[in-house]
């Protein structure tokens, strides 16, 4: 029984599915924005380039690892891995097959926030241990930024849970099976969808790795490993955003029943997830495509002033129309 | 009361463990330097007159960790709405009123709008 719960963990629908999901949403999304522009994206590494993320992983892991000379060493070489567990650890608590997630506990939606803060604490550090000009910048804006997005993002994720009475992923699926809560509470997805964009650090809020103002960012001193695990990070990110927006807005894997045989139905559950997870991760691909980027002052403005407002006026119309 | 699924602990230990284990056996594809010299200088982005590098702004961090502090104090707060009355809820606008006003105030002040 050990062995069934450490391969969900680490193999199916754990750690090496999601990682899997990752490389595929960073296809589509690479895809996605060049259909938009006019160009044809990803080619030649497998069927319609598909397998182009994995390749691009294995070539930095084969480049040379430069360590700069001013460096945090620790935090240089620990610090990828710690920041790839965020979200690794993060997916086991997203229900994949069936109702119930992998691992679960009643407060494990306010540990998946703890584990969205970690993450950008982490960046944050591993972009002042790198101890580069550039990721110094790109600090100060990614701090600035979290404290603007961090706010709403929690309102946003515990407008469910206020919903379903529940703190628990797992319950807040299993509390809509009546009607999603992106029907009650249409502009907690939207913030959520904007605060996973800054998050993310996609468009328009890409300003602690804007390419053309401070070079890679947060990133600029990383090289070979560290640089395609923080990557790939990036990507696991993306698929776990996602995927909590699928589980706390639209069912997670809830949909028609249509077989008596659980085994089956449950198979039919992943696809519903699935297919729910790529519509999410297809919003996300097509908005970050569209908008251009903003200035700090600019985002930490948008969300004081208009997100976080947004967010609290969700909350409000919950606490009065639908507090039982 | 529940019981508490012990993978709710072992799982994530067990994330980060497979994890660096990975992050280790992938390294040795690579090769690794370190060392002093201008391949070691943080990178320039080809420009000869870049700027210095930023100065630790110790203000920016005393407003994040106090910005942690006060979000763990409201997702604390949070972990009451099972609460079969309202007034822990309440309590939790009370804590994320706090929120915003605290971190507010250090925006407005000391915080990282001053960059």
């Amino acid at each position: 029984m050990i062995a069934v719960e450490v391969a969900e963990i680490l193999l199916f629908p754990g750690l090496t599915f999601f990682v899997w999901i990752a490389f595929l949403f960073d296809w589509l999304d690479r895809k996605t924005s060049a259909r938009m522009q006019e160009r044809v994206g990803p080619l030649v590494a497998g069927p319609w380039g598909i397998l182009q993320p994995v390749a691009d992983f294995f070539k930095l892991t084969s480049k040379e690892e430069i360590v700069p000379e001013f460096a945090d060493r620790f935090i240089f070489f620990l610090g990828p891995p710690l920041f790839f567990a965020a979200p690794a650890i993060g997916i086991m608590f997203i229900p994949v097959v069936g109702t119930a997630a992998i691992v679960s506990n009643q407060y494990d939606l306010l540990f998946v926030l703890f584990i969205i803060a970690f993450s950008a604490l982490m960046a944050a550090f591993l972009g002042y241990a790198a101890a580069g000009r550039w990721s110094t910048i790109a600090m100060g804006r990614l701090i600035a930024q979290y404290t603007g997005y961090e706010i709403p993002l929690i309102i946003a994720l515990i407008t469910p849970a206020i919903l379903a009475h529940s703190l628990s992923i797992t319950g807040i699926v299993a509390a809509q099976r009546g009607i999603w809560y992106i029907v009650l509470a249409p502009l907690s997805f939207i913030v959520f969808i904007i605060s996973a964009l800054a998050e993310l650090e996609k468009p328009p809020f890409d300003i602690p790795s804007a390419k053309t103002e401070i070079v890679g960012g947060w990133m600029t001193e990383f090289s070979g490993r560290p640089l395609a695990y923080i990557k790939l990070t990036k990507n696991l990110s993306y698929a776990f955003l996602s995927a909590l927006a699928v589980s706390l807005f639209l069912g997670g894997t809830l949909g028609p029943v249509l077989f008596a045989d659980p085994t089956l139905q449950a198979g039919l559950d992943f696809i519903y997830f699935a297919v729910k997870l790529l519509a999410v991760g297809f919003i996300i691909f097509v908005v970050r495509t569209a908008l251009a980027r903003v200035r700090i002052d600019q985002a930490v403005r948008l969300f004081w002033m208009v997100v976080t407002p947004l967010s609290l006026v969700q909350l409000a119309i919950i606490m009065v129309l639908w507090w039982k | 009361m529940t019981t508490l699924d012990p993978f709710v602990i072992a799982g994530p230990i067990l994330v980060v463990v497979a994890d660096i284990i990975v992050y280790v056996a992938v390294g040795k594809l690579g090769t690794k330097s370190s060392g002093k010299g201008g391949k070691y200088q943080p990178f320039t982005g080809g420009e000869e007159q870049i700027p210095a590098r930023g100065t630790y702004e110790s203000e920016l961090f005393v407003f994040a960790a106090l910005f942690m502090v006060v979000e763990a104090f409201a997702l604390i707060l949070a972990g009451s709405f099972a609460s079969p009355t309202n007034l822990y809820p309440l309590l939790f606008l009370g804590g994320g009123g706090g929120v915003i006003l605290v971190v507010t105030w250090w925006l407005l002040n000391v915080g990282g709008m001053r960059q």
